[in-house]
């Protein structure tokens, strides 16, 4: 990167920042309430500022899409919301996160009661190796639930969400690595549903899926509005178009756009962003 | 050089590679060819009446009625060989013969060898020692020592400028012309029917306590004690492996302090083990006092020091490639660390874990070194579960050592010798075989 | 708010889900499938400051314990240096150090008592030495072989030979070297050793033949050799070479060994017993070497043998070093085959370098000594024993340094 280029990144970083701290008006406050916001968010990984300064307000029980060039730190804010970030050595946090009214970085938050809050289904199927019903019974049995019949009422219900009932429920016992991969993907959509979560993250939940899955996730997404908060990070813009309400735009830690999905796409006001959905760079 | 040349070059590279593996297979065979295939002698061989005898005896085995049978069986094709030398006695005594004078001492020899043979007969008094209360109760041994009733040992002096060469002269040449001439052939044609060798599988052999020092009887007492020495070690070691190995894996920031742990580990894996003997002498009885000497808990003490680094290792390296996907998700569902580990990571790290606990397993079993100075004594009783707290034990690998060096009749009983090691080499051996398995199934697991 | 189309799960199992601080709350809260504006438990994500403090505490000491636990081996390490000293340094107190490096006279139980223990760190030298030879030459090939020669089936089925002769416990070894091996060298020791020479040196001097050979043919012929040409002087120089071994092999067979258990006996199976230490350890290093070196030297137009040679192994060199080490380490430290088999004669063979006669180790004379010196605790005898595994650990100590330094470097270099 030459000189100018880096003083140009700079200086609309500045720029941008300041503009997205407006983002926060696209959302009608009579009808949309933010169900996590974030306010001159900011994470480090050591030295480096991996998200600098976001400022939105993702709104309850709508589809919220994170897209985004890869190594933008579009997974570095999802992954903030349930504190994952924390796994990482050197990884920290400053500004503000709020979800529900309280803040998930302050020194009184549990990360484990924010996470049965929050449900996650990563970028590749990560079902344990067990049966498809210890799979999904893990989240109830940690609130405390050890009756079988619960159990087996919470697994229906969470197979059901999960559109898995009718290829399960016959093989509860089998090892859930034995699914195909689609099906190991709503195994751990179920799974997080299970421990009855307000939130469901989804990273690139279809990167590792092929297209007949992906469309069924992407069904599940739609289904599941309404109920959940979702938001779900994604590479792929024409799946963020398909299910999302409002779409981020990240770019080099920026924060770039926020806006209802349609406007995005159709309208962007910054140019980057509609440099990055034309397919200009990305 | 030519590019033929090198070529040739490169062939015979891998030519001495694939030699050097044959030699490294061809080492192991022929370290435990002669263990195998003479240790399995331990277990099943031809035994003789005086086998049945002994173990209707000493440990109440058989059918009395049987074996007195073929008692009266064998004695009634014993007594002419005794009654013609006791005839021939008689004629000496009286100076019937010529040169009578030369002869007791040549009785007394092959009434030696025929008494190594047979045993003592019926109407002697019992001896005190059980070894002499019997004959020859392995029909191989008996093979041999009827050599030596056939052949007198000597030593040959000849040769002035070598050593003295042993030689084996007839016995029948000392007895030509008398009337004991004629046992000597007799023997040779009925030594079956004088010994009566059977097959038989002697599993007890394992359980078995030993009488009159391993003359006798088999190595229950050595195995309960190995036994005893790896459960205790790894009730020791099991524990403080795996939670050091969830530290260093799980919980540890790399620094000085964590590269220091990680330093002394592999020092102690390196100690050599006569150290570590010296180290649960001067320590844990010496200085701990955990008993009033020598005793199984020291002994376990000492071996866990010696298999701690294994353990650590393989438990460590067995939750570290355990797929992060797993802890995330785990995490992600609200779960606390420690619940994440207890119940996701160790259970996938378990064949792992296990392979380690399983090959250290195979370490304490053999070790010899460490337990000379801590546990182990030459003669004893099986012990209780209780005594292993404060009393010595035997154990395998140490009376290996002391049977093949300090043994009174070392060369007697070399089928008790080699169906020791046979019996631990064959257990460390299946332990580490189950260790290999136990890897080829993760490996498998990873993949599939 | 109860309806009954949503409602999948019983009142009280609710509860205990949405009561969030572990405590199982039973709560009249309706029941939803998501967080629905109906819910009427409001879930935070906060505790108290107490519980705050608490959990904070209750991990800070589970991680302590868990510390405490782990640094068990640091404190071992430390008691048994530690100990060992405690217990060497009177004997240099009482005796001096002259007299134990220096002199041959090793009589701890005459009156006076001798300490020179020089001939029985000459032994454990000896016998380590030896056994070093035997054992990095065959190891450094089998663990190239197995990182890069041979096929995968073979390999699958050397790693399990290697891991067994590891797992054989020394006493089985000590065992077969004095019940097995040592008769044999005593009673047809000189043709064993012919059959070894043999053995080695047959292989050895095809290769050289074919090598050499081939150069020659070049070097005589030029360019347009033929076939023929090559195969003769082939076969001459692999003629000269088994004139050459045959008449090497009645000297040495003809060698009486006058007792099995000397320093030749032991320093083979010490070499065995030390072969699957080096194999692993190299084997890792040379594998460490990435593909891409491996894949430049041979688009180079190197052949496998020059790659191994040339590129793989002096980059894999500190790890090599290190396995080395460790493999010596084994060889010292061993105690039952020593002592089994060695003969144990305190004494330096004459002439020094003569290994068919018996010697005497330190971890032997340790092993051997200590049941009668433990009697006499706190005397010299007692103490010198301490001051040799002293020696033995000082040894271990810095070997380990050493090849734990070279592993750092390699690891640093390759980045794994």
């Amino acid at each position: 990167m030459s000189q100018t280029d880096a003083k140009n990144v700079r200086v609309s970083k500045m720029q941008l920042s300041k503009d997205s701290i407006h983002q926060k008006k696209i959302l009608n406050p009579e009808t949309e309430k933010g169900h996590v916001i974030s306010e001159d968010f900011s994470v480090f990984y050591g030295n480096t500022e991996a998200i600098v300064k976001a400022n939105l307000s993702m709104p309850a029980k709508k589809v919220t899409a994170i897209i985004g060039p890869s190594g933008c730190g579009k997974s570095t804010v999802l992954r903030a919301i349930n504190r994952m970030n924390d796994l990482i050595p050197g990884c920290y946090a400053k500004g503000k996160l709020i979800f529900d009214d309280e803040d998930i970085y302050s020194q009184y938050t549990d990360v484990v009661l924010l996470r049965k809050r929050i449900g996650m289904v990563f970028q590749k199927p990560n079902p344990f190796p067990k049966s498809i019903f210890d799979n999904i019974a893990f989240g109830p049995r940690l609130c405390g639930i050890r009756r079988k019949s619960d159990l087996q009422e919470v697994f229906e219900k969470s197979c059901r969400q999960a559109a898995l009932w009718d290829e399960v429920k016959d093989r509860l016992e089998d090892n859930a690595l034995g699914l195909s991969g689609g099906q190991q993907q709503r195994l751990c959509l179920a799974r997080a549903l299970a421990v009855d979560p307000e939130i469901l993250l989804m990273d690139e939940p279809t990167s590792a899926l092929d297209p007949r899955a992906t469309s069924k996730i992407e069904d599940l997404i739609r289904e599941l509005r309404g109920t959940y908060t979702i938001i779900i990070v994604t590479h792929n813009m024409q799946q963020a178009a398909r299910v999302s309400d409002y779409t981020a735009f990240f770019y080099e830690g920026v924060l770039i756009e926020f806006a209802p999905t349609s406007e995005l796409f159709t309208n962007p006001r910054e140019k980057k962003t509609e440099e990055y959905i034309t397919g200009r760079f990305g | 050089m030519k590019a033929h040349t090198r070529k040739i070059l490169d062939k015979s590279f891998t030519g001495m590679g694939f030699m050097s593996v044959i030699l490294l297979t061809l080492s192991l065979v022929i370290v435990l060819g002669p263990i195998f295939v003479r240790g399995i002698q331990a277990f099943l061989f031809f035994d003789t009446v005086e086998y049945r005898r002994m173990q209707l005896d000493l440990f109440d085995r058989g059918d009395p009625e049987e074996v007195k049978a073929e008692l009266d069986e064998v004695w009634a094709e014993r007594r002419f060989i005794y009654d013609t030398i006791a005839a021939f006695e008689e004629q000496v005594e009286n100076e019937e013969i010529e040169n009578s004078w030369e002869y007791p001492e040549k009785i007394d020899s092959l009434n030696d060898s025929l008494k190594a043979l047979f045993g003592p007969r019926p109407d002697e008094p019992e001896p005190v020692l059980p070894r002499d209360r019997y004959g020859e109760t392995r029909w191989d041994r008996a093979q041999q020592t009827f050599k030596l009733v056939m052949y007198k040992e000597q030593w040959d002096y000849s040769d002035p400028s070598a050593m003295g060469s042993k030689v084996l002269v007839p016995r029948i040449d000392s007895f030509r012309g008398t009337t004991v001439e004629q046992i000597f052939p007799y023997m040779e044609e009925n030594l079956e029917k004088l010994m009566l060798p059977e097959f038989t599988f002697y599993w007890q052999f394992l359980t078995d306590k030993s009488h009159d020092i391993h003359f006798f009887g088999g190595i229950g007492a050595e195995v309960l004690g190995t036994f005893y020495l790896v459960i205790g070690t790894m009730l020791f070691a099991i524990p403080i492996g795996v939670i050091a190995a969830i530290y260093l894996a799980e919980f540890a920031k790399e620094g000085k302090i964590v590269s220091l742990l990680r330093t002394a580990i592999s020092t102690l894996a390196g100690v050599p083990s006569i150290v570590f003997g010296l180290f649960g002498l001067a320590f844990f009885i010496n200085t701990m006092e955990v008993s009033q000497s020598k005793s199984v808990l020291a002994g376990s003490l000492t071996l866990t020091l010696l298999v701690l680094p294994t353990i650590i290792r393989a438990a460590e390296e067995a939750i570290l490639a355990v797929p992060k996907a797993y802890k995330e998700a785990s995490l992600s569902l609200g779960a606390s660390k420690l619940y994440t580990i207890l119940k996701v990571i160790l259970p996938a790290a378990m064949p792992g874990i296990l392979t380690g606990i399983v090959i250290s397993m195979g370490r304490a079993a053999g070790e010899t070194a460490p337990i000379i100075f801590t546990a182990a004594v030459s003669v004893g009783q099986p012990l209780g579960l209780f005594e292993t707290l404060n009393q010595p034990t035997m154990a395998l690998p140490w009376n290996i050592y002391n049977l093949v060096t300090e043994h009174e009749a070392v060369d007697q009983i070399r089928h008790v010798q080699f169906g020791m090691v046979f019996t631990l080499v064959l257990l460390v051996v299946v332990l580490n075989f189950a260790a290999i398995v136990l890897r080829a199934r993760i490996s498998k697991k990873l993949r599939g | 708010m109860y309806r009954p189309g949503r409602m999948l799960r019983p009142v009280h199992s609710s509860a205990t889900f949405l009561d969030g601080n572990g405590k199982v709350a039973v709560s009249q809260t309706t029941l939803n499938a998501g967080p629905t504006p109906g819910r009427s438990a409001k879930r935070s994500i906060y505790i108290s400051e107490g519980t705050s403090r608490w959990r904070r505490f209750v991990s800070f000491s589970i991680e302590g314990f868990l510390f405490l636990v782990t640094s068990l081996s640091l404190i071992a390490v430390f008691f048994i240096i530690l100990f060992i000293a405690i217990d060497a340094i009177p004997f240099f107190q009482l005796e001096g150090f002259t007299e134990f490096f220096t002199s041959i006279r090793w009589y701890p139980s005459g009156s006076p008592p001798e300490f020179g223990a020089l001939a029985i760190i000459f032994g454990s030298g000896m016998v380590t030495f030896l056994a070093a030879m035997i054992a990095v030459p065959l190891a450094l090939l089998s663990a190239v072989s197995l990182s890069d020669i041979l096929p995968f089936s073979v390999r699958q089925f050397a790693k399990p030979v290697i891991e067994i002769i590891a797992a054989i416990p020394s006493v089985a070894y000590g065992f077969f070297a004095l019940v097995v091996f040592a008769p044999i060298l005593q009673t047809s020791g000189g043709h064993l050793l012919g059959i070894l020479v043999w053995l080695f040196g047959a292989p050895l001097a095809l290769i050289v033949s074919f090598v050499v050979g081939d150069m020659l043919a070049d070097r005589i012929f030029g360019d347009n050799v033929t076939q023929v040409q090559r195969t003769a002087i082939l076969l001459l120089l692999m003629g000269i070479f088994s004139v050459g071994l045959y008449f090497l092999y009645a000297p040495i067979s003809a060698i009486k060994i006058s007792s099995g258990t000397n320093a030749l006996n032991v320093s083979i199976i010490l070499g065995i017993m030390a072969l699957p230490t080096i194999v692993s350890v190299s084997e890792d290093a040379l594998q460490a070497v990435g593909r891409e070196l491996r894949e430049g030297s041979y688009a180079l137009g190197a052949t496998r043998a020059e790659t191994i040679t040339k590129v793989v192994i002096p980059a894999a060199r500190s790890g090599i070093i290190a396995a080395i080490i460790l493999g010596i380490m084994r060889a010292i430290g061993e105690t039952m085959v020593v002592w089994m088999a060695s003969g144990n004669a305190s004494q330096i063979p004459s002439p020094w370098y003569n290994v068919l006669e018996p010697v005497r180790t330190l971890t032997a004379t340790i092993a051997g000594d200590m049941g009668e010196a433990d009697h006499v605790t706190g005397s010299s005898r007692y103490h010198v024993l301490f001051a040799m595994a002293l020696f033995l650990l000082l040894i271990s100590f810095f070997s380990n340094l050493i090849s734990e330094w070279a592993v750092m470097r390699s690891k640093k270099k390759w980045g794994v």
